[in-house]
């Protein structure tokens, strides 16, 4: 059926998409910064942060218009919590870019303190989360969006282990300032990183509502499979 | 242009307009005609004193003026001269021409007579028997009016004495002869005739006595004379019992004249009719009319009414019913003459005949019911009438909004709580018109009734004070029938017309007076009952 | 309180009522030859409001008046299946229809009063039952109409006509007069369809009022109506139940495809 709310529904949708690809950008150019030791990387960042933060209060504006002006129900009713819910979380994930790109700034002056290993991996972790929970958004995904949930708990491990690794570092380096300085920088990096998968799992976690119509947040895993919703006739 | 001329629609609204401004014509015109005609009627027009060229004198009230044919700029005048007694016609053409001189002389006297028509004069001197009471007009005029006072009161005594007291002694010998003939019939019972014939006789000679005094009390009235000199000269003895009113309409002044044309107008409504019909009141016929009407009314209103209830409400719609309705729209439109048939046919001989073998057979062969009366004229119209009722009552009660009878029902009534409460009082207004204009069709028609009961004559009412005070099997009179037999049955038409005016005047008033009736009904129902909001 | 379950050709999801006051059973309903309910089973919960949406024609007005008989008006009109009220079955043959509508009040689309006074109104309902005890009517005329939001308005004109009303203090008092008689039931025929936004919203206050004692069925036109004041819901398409379940899991997650379509306005 062509009609004028699916058409503002559907642009609303492409706009979320983009938003997303940005934020999945944004991750990406801030470990890069880290990684590759460049200060460009760390502005790019936070110009494009700028542009984000726009997109979300415009994504909700539209939301907002939606809403009250069709009053919808159903399916397109869970289709705009949930844009307003992921928007939110992109919101949040790009802060955590921006966050890690201004660590990178300050590791950035200082020596490594050794060779950067986990803290790649959790990226392109997150980034995978981020990515696939978008993607089990477009294709309406729920099994996907689960693996998302599953990937969050690897990730947590992940995040502990740096925390240890780096506790050790920072005892043995009793009267040395600078690494513990250091230490601690890649301390929060972590913790974005972490945060990221955080929110990655809500967007899931929210597509699993719009698909099936339960609030899985919370509840048995077994949630993630009820399908009430039934696409008979 | 053209096109877009027609297209504008402009001759539609020229079209419709003319057609609304020619019904209004009509109408109008109608009214008017008779409005003009029948209210002159009892103004006291002037008397005019002509003197001709022939040296002849003529004296009259002018009613017409008219061209002569061929002679465009002359004009001719037509007078009534009265004193039908004197000269055999009370009109008479003049041509302006011949005319020398005009004049309004104030002593002339009009008399309005039981008979013969009014006389026009100056009254010459006042006689009782021998005796000279007063000599020339003046005192004439002054003379003449305690004589008129005492004629009345004389007139009163004789109707008293006729109506009443010879009326009640007629009444008691017509029941003996009732009870003699059935005794006769039922097998002598030689002692209760003889009883009877003895009655008979004492009644015979009550009604000797009454008769003499109500002949003493007529010579008596017959005695008081007025020598009313004419026009012409000639000299004319006029009874003063003879005199139903007497005025003189040159020297009345506007209230006078006012005074004088309700007077008339007053006997018009509430007197009985004089000189076959054309002079006088209608009171008869009014009365008949009424009657009649409202006989029809209780008649046709109560089942046309209850016979729509069924249809409408009870009768389970189907082939039977749309063929009941077809019918009954039809009889609706059925020459009323037709009616007046079968109501001679079925009400009078068939059920008026079989009452009269079953109930008076003693008056046999003389019909009581077996011959046209108010009953039977009054059922032959209800029947007419009927089918407007029903017509209008089943719109009415379709026209109730189902959700009306829905929500009767759903609070637990029964169909027949829910027609009574609810059904019935939403059609009221509807039924109250339909019933009154039917009413006033009923009150306008003629045709049947001139076979069933109506008669040109009869003083009698159908309603009088003695036991049992309704009679039904009576004729009676009747306004539409008046205005046919006074206007083209009556010997002298042209004295006649202004009745014929006047009382359809009356009629017109009547069928208004119905209709403004029916529409103040429903309006006042409709506030009560209309809906609102929405 | 409720388990779902879905039938077994999977084209009807009904919600199990614990508590039905109205149960109807394989109902089918012809008007002529023409079939108008196909195997209605739906039990409507005690002390609750529930909605009846659908497309016009759908059948939900239909299945609506024969809780309370009024089919039999419709002489064509012919059922099968049982309708139960309080555990008895309304088409049994020796069942009493005059008393059926009195235990089931019917409130219609357009507002219907009768041409009397607000106090005749109110009070005929009792009247017909035979009721005249002055003190008795006094007193069921100010409670029916307290229950039904117009007593602060009517008291002092209650024998004024009620054709004076307006559109929606008439629509008020049809529910006052439905509640005078006391029944188990309300129906309610698209009560607000013919009042402007504020009576609407009065007369759903009023039902919202009335939930706490009376079981009330309400068919509309109006989604948004049904959203706001139903506790459940059924979905009716081409004479056949589609979907009856709670009415927020009706307007958050319907459970069939076509029910979401009717309810998002992509129907058609």
């Amino acid at each position: 059926m062509d009609r004028r709310f699916d058409q503002e529904l559907d642009d609303l949708r492409q706009d979320l998409l983009k938003m997303g690809g940005a934020v999945e950008e944004s991750i990406a150019q801030a470990v890069r910064a880290l990684v590759e030791r460049d200060d460009a990387w760390v502005e790019e960042v936070i110009r494009g942060g700028k542009r984000i933060d726009d997109w979300e209060i415009k994504i909700e504006e539209v939301c907002l218009t939606l809403m009250a002006r069709h009053g919808p129900v159903a399916g397109d009713l869970r289709l705009l919590t949930t844009v307003l819910k992921i928007n939110d979380d992109l919101e949040r994930i790009n802060d955590q870019a921006v966050n890690i790109a201004q660590r990178a700034q300050v590791l950035n002056t200082m020596t490594l303190l050794k060779p950067l290993i986990d803290i790649p991996r959790m990226a392109e972790l997150a980034q995978s989360m981020v990515k696939d929970a978008l993607d089990a958004f477009v294709r309406r995904d729920v099994a996907l969006a689960k693996s998302v949930g599953r990937r969050d708990e690897q990730l947590d491990q992940l995040r502990d282990q740096i925390f240890r690794e780096l506790l050790t570092y920072m005892h043995g380096a009793m009267g040395r300032p600078d690494t513990i300085d250091r230490a601690i920088y890649l301390i929060l990096v972590a913790r974005h990183l972490e945060r990221v998968g955080d929110n990655a799992s809500n967007i899931a976690e929210n597509v699993a509502y719009l698909v099936n119509g339960r609030i899985v947040r919370h509840q048995k895993a077994h949630w993630w499979e009820d399908r009430p919703i039934s696409d008979s006739i | 242009m053209n096109v877009k001329f027609w297209r504008s629609g402009d001759p539609f609204i020229w079209l419709t307009g003319s057609a609304l401004a020619f019904c209004l014509l009509m109408i109008t015109g109608l009214v008017g005609i008779i409005l003009y005609n029948g209210l002159g009627v009892f103004w006291p027009s002037s008397l005019e004193r002509i003197q001709l060229r022939t040296g002849e004198r003529v004296m009259g009230k002018t009613v017409d003026r008219q061209s002569i044919p061929d002679k465009a700029e002359l004009f001719r005048i037509q007078l009534k001269v009265g004193n039908r007694d004197a000269y055999g016609l009370d009109f008479r053409w003049l041509d302006e021409a011949d005319i020398e001189s005009r004049d309004r002389p104030g002593e002339a006297v009009v008399f309005e007579r039981l008979e013969w028509g009014d006389a026009y004069g100056v009254i010459e001197r006042i006689v009782e028997g021998d005796a000279v009471l007063a000599v020339g007009a003046e005192g004439g005029w002054e003379a003449l009016q305690p004589l008129l006072d005492e004629s009345a009161r004389r007139w009163g005594v004789i109707h008293a004495i006729e109506d009443d007291e010879m009326g009640q002694i007629n009444r008691e010998m017509e029941a003996l002869r009732r009870e003699k003939q059935m005794l006769e019939r039922a097998g002598a019972d030689s002692a209760r005739v003889a009883e009877l014939a003895a009655r008979n006789r004492g009644l015979w000679n009550q009604y000797e006595a009454v008769s003499d005094r109500l002949n003493a009390v007529r010579s008596e009235n017959e005695r008081a004379e007025v020598l009313l000199a004419l026009a012409d000269g000639q000299v004319r003895r006029i009874r003063v019992a003879d005199i139903v009113r007497a005025y003189q309409p040159n020297a009345l002044g506007m209230g006078g004249k006012l005074a004088v044309y309700l007077d008339k107008g007053w006997e018009f409504i509430a007197g009985q009719p004089r000189e076959s019909n054309t002079e006088g009141g209608i009171f008869p016929a009014l009365f008949g009319t009424v009657m009649m009407v409202m006989l029809m009314s209780l008649a046709a209103v109560p089942f046309g009414i209850l016979a729509a209830l069924y249809l409408r409400e009870y009768a389970r719609q189907g082939f039977l019913v749309r063929l009941v309705r077809i019918a009954v729209n039809n009889l609706a439109g059925v020459p009323s003459i037709v009616f007046g048939m079968f109501g001679l046919g079925f009400f009078v001989y068939g059920v008026g005949g079989s009452i009269d073998r079953l109930f008076y057979a003693e008056s046999l062969p003389t019909p009581t019911y077996g011959t046209g009366g108010i009953l039977w004229a009054s059922l032959t119209l209800a029947l007419l009438t009927v089918p407007v009722v029903i017509v209008a009552t089943e719109e009415a009660l379709a026209a109730v909004p189902r959700e009306l009878r829905e929500g009767a029902l759903g609070l637990g009534s029964t169909k027949f709580q829910m027609i009574w409460n609810v059904v019935l009082p939403s059609a009221l207004p509807g039924i109250l018109t339909g019933v009154i204009l039917a009413t006033a069709r009923g009150a306008g028609e003629v045709a049947p009734l001139m076979i069933t009961g109506v008669v040109k004559l009869a003083p009698d009412l159908p309603l009088d004070a003695y036991w049992p005070f309704f009679h039904l099997e009576r004729k009676f009179m009747h306004l539409g029938f008046h205005i046919y037999d006074v206007g083209f049955q009556s010997p002298n038409v042209e004295a006649a017309r202004p009745m014929v005016y006047t009382t359809a005047l009356l009629l017109l008033l009547i069928v208004l007076v119905l209709n403004l009736t029916a529409i103040v009904v429903r309006n006042r129902l409709r506030r009560r009952y209309a809906g609102s909001a929405f | 309180m409720i388990e779902e379950n879905q039938s077994m050709d999977g084209a009807t999801v009904a919600a199990e009522v614990v508590n039905p006051i109205v149960e109807v059973e394989n109902l089918n309903l012809f008007y002529g030859q023409a079939q108008a309910l196909y195997d209605i089973n739906l039990s409507i919960p005690e002390c609750e409001v529930t909605a009846f949406i659908g497309p016009s024609g759908c059948g939900k007005s239909t299945l609506l008046r024969s809780f309370n008989r009024l089919n039999d008006l419709v002489e064509s009109a012919r059922i099968n299946g049982h309708v139960r009220i309080g555990g008895e079955d309304i088409y049994a043959a020796d069942f009493d229809v005059i008393d059926l509508r009195r235990r089931v009040g019917m409130v219609f689309q357009k507002s219907n009063p009768f041409p009397k006074s607000i106090y005749e109104n109110v009070a005929y309902g009792l009247r017909i039952a035979g009721e005249n005890g002055k003190a008795v009517l006094d007193e069921a005329v100010e409670k029916s109409l307290r229950a039904a939001a117009l007593w602060e308005e009517a008291k002092d004109r209650l024998k004024d006509n009620a054709l004076g009303l307006s559109g929606g203090q008439q629509q008020r008092l049809c529910i006052a007069r439905t509640l005078a008689v006391e029944p188990d039931v309300v129906l309610m025929d698209e009560p607000c369809s013919a009042l402007d936004p504020i009576a609407t919203v009065r007369i759903e206050e009023t039902i919202s009022e009335l939930r706490k004692d009376y079981t009330i069925v309400i068919v509309t036109h109006n989604l948004q109506q049904a959203a706001r004041i139903s506790d459940y819901t059924a979905f009716f398409y081409l004479g056949r139940l589609v979907e009856f379940n709670q009415t927020q899991q009706m307007f958050t997650t319907p459970r069939l495809k076509q029910t979401e379509d009717y309810v998002t306005g992509r129907f058609g």
